[in-house]
């Protein structure tokens, strides 16, 4: 139980962190210019829309990995 | 024409007898503004994605798709951002409301800056704000009439056949509140985002299949993203992502969402189950769209895609079933307006003033949510060309208050003066641009006239935080609310002077 609190710090700035990060992917304009007009395929599908799919996992992600440590911490984890 | 209106009246009818099967006499106003706070995980998914998606989605989303391509998104983008929120947002927001008896989010700006007439000033913000989006979605309706009459209806016999459906929708609305809502919102929710989501994947196998649509066949227009030298802007989509992820709380009826869940537990499972569905349901409808560019008749008219691919691809029993898709979101999103700004005006306006008891502010919310509705549809029915820009400056306007809401639940500093004065000038500026550049902001690299509006806003918050004083008292209240927020080891160490945290 000691353990489990003593790591549960930890685990929740590493989840605000990854929520921080999906701020930074979802709108830092460079990175989307980057992909402007790009076809060329990434895992099968044109840049341009894996950019924004990559983006979308990765936030959904983030909050599936919140919950998850969320319930094993017994309180909030963010 | 029988089939098209067949479906769509016997899924009404599904959605009344379920509503009538449900029925609970709500004991006070607590349980009419926000269902008795008694909804678990799965309610709240449904009820938060049916009012946040409204019909539209399907109609101005599905043509940006198919005209805009991989830009439209955006839309996702910040839908999940705003999940995102509702799981940072659940465990303060859900307790202070538990704790201080919080309705509406009036009640909550009210509690954070010790003055009920911030919660006057939220209201008519949000009131006024919502309005035009209220009016849009009954005008949307028009278009799902018009493609169920198979083209026999023209587009105004249409719109006022739909502001006549809703209209009649809003009386279970009035009649049973937030219960009603959110026990329709299940229903509705999955009907137009697990079925629907699913017809959008079949339509996206029937273009691949049968329509030899492939993302590489698409026009490559489709890929390019508004950058450095688009006429745009290059931070236009910067924008339209931070306003949209930041507006998303900012609506009344979307707020209300944290105070109808029986815990923060089931709060924080709402947005884990929802957001999936946003996820498989964004992807599914914008891939559907970029593949639709390639059917002639959609690029034409593009708003009517979701019904023109349905019909080609599965003749008018699929066709039926699309408007039933699009029905279920616009009656979710309707209902949801309705409902909230009833409870405001009994709550936040009306009841902020005169003593009211718990019945006579459950009467003034009926009251209230039968006027805003014979309004709108009376408005919906006009011929209002402005409408439109409206709702644009509404947004740009209601975003305003977003700085007091998140700062006010996040940070202890921030006093009443500079909510309030943050607010106004944050909407003065973002008014004024949108009057004197008319949406388009020549300096502004893409930038909207509601980000600038949100700096001036953040700018005299903070700055008011730090230079006003701060009495003891006003100091011991703001610290015994921030102490039942904590977790639990914290609260145990402050709880002691909670009583001190009473709402205005």
């Amino acid at each position: 139980m000691s353990n489990d609190r003593s790591r549960a710090p930890g685990w929740r700035a590493a989840i605000k962190l990854w929520f921080l990060l999906d701020v930074v992917v979802a709108l830092a304009p460079p990175l989307y210019w980057a992909m402007d007009g790009d076809m060329a395929p990434i895992a099968g599908v044109p840049a341009a829309l894996f950019y924004f799919l990559a983006v979308n996992v990765f936030i959904t992600a983030s909050l599936v990995a919140a919950y998850l440590l969320d319930q094993a911490d017994g309180e909030s984890a963010a | 024409m029988i089939v098209t209106f067949g479906l769509l009246a016997l899924f009404f009818a599904f959605v009344v007898w379920t509503l009538h099967r449900n029925r609970v006499l709500d004991q006070s106003f607590t349980d009419y503004a926000v269902g008795g706070r008694s909804f678990g995980a799965r309610y709240q998914a449904m009820s938060f994605l049916n009012t946040w998606y409204p019909g539209s989605m399907f109609t101005a989303f599905g043509a940006l798709s198919v005209t805009a391509g991989v830009m439209s998104f955006y839309v996702l983008s910040y839908s999940l951002l705003i999940v995102v929120l509702l799981f940072v947002l659940a465990r303060p927001v859900w307790i202070w409301g538990k704790t201080y008896e919080l309705k509406t989010q009036g009640d909550l700006f009210a509690l954070r800056y010790g003055s009920r007439h911030i919660r006057t000033i939220a209201a008519v913000i949000g009131v006024i704000s919502g309005l035009p989006w209220l009016v849009l979605g009954m005008q949307a309706l028009g278009n799902l009439f018009q493609a169920m009459s198979l083209g026999a209806l023209s587009f105004s016999t249409s719109v006022v056949i739909g502001v006549i459906v809703i209209a009649v929708r809003q009386i279970w609305t009035v009649r049973m509140g937030m219960r009603g809502v959110v026990i329709s919102d299940y229903v509705q929710g999955i009907v137009a985002y697990v079925f629907g989501g699913i017809m959008l994947v079949g339509l996206i196998v029937w273009l691949v299949q049968v329509r030899g649509a492939t993302l590489w066949t698409i026009d490559p227009k489709l890929y390019e993203i508004p950058g450095l030298g688009s006429k745009e802007g290059p931070l236009y989509l910067f924008a339209l992502m931070f306003t949209g992820a930041l507006g998303g709380w900012c609506w009344p009826y979307i707020f209300v969402r944290l105070f109808t869940a029986d815990g923060v537990r089931s709060l924080k499972k709402s947005a884990v189950l929802a957001v999936p569905l946003t996820f498989f349901f964004g992807v599914a409808l914008l891939i559907f769209g970029m593949l639709a560019s390639t059917i002639p008749e959609a690029l034409a008219k593009p708003d009517d895609v979701w019904f023109i691919v349905s019909q080609q691809a599965g003749g008018v029993v699929l066709l039926g079933l699309a408007g039933v898709v699009l029905l279920a979101a616009s009656m979710g999103h309707t209902d949801g307006n309705i409902q909230a700004y009833g409870a405001q005006l009994a709550n936040d306006l009306v009841g902020n003033y005169v003593e009211l008891d718990q019945r006579q502010m459950i009467l003034i919310a009926k009251v209230g949510m039968l006027l805003l509705t014979l309004l709108a549809s009376w408005l919906a029915t006009l011929t209002l060309p402005a409408l439109f820009s409206l709702a644009v400056l509404a947004y740009q306007g209601i975003i305003q208050l977003a700085i007091p809401q998140f700062l006010g639940i996040f940070w202890k500093k921030g006093n009443c003066e500079g909510a309030i004065a943050g607010m106004l000038a944050g909407f003065v500026t973002a008014v004024g641009l949108e009057l004197a550049y008319g949406g388009q902001l020549p300096f502004g690299y893409g930038l909207t006239s509601g980000c600038f509006g949100l700096a001036a806003n953040l700018a005299v918050y903070v700055t008011l935080a730090y230079l006003l004083p701060r009495s003891e008292e006003e100091r011991l209240r703001i610290d015994a609310l921030f102490a039942a927020v904590r977790r639990p080891r914290a609260v145990n160490a402050t709880a002691g002077i909670r009583p001190q945290g009473q709402p205005i």
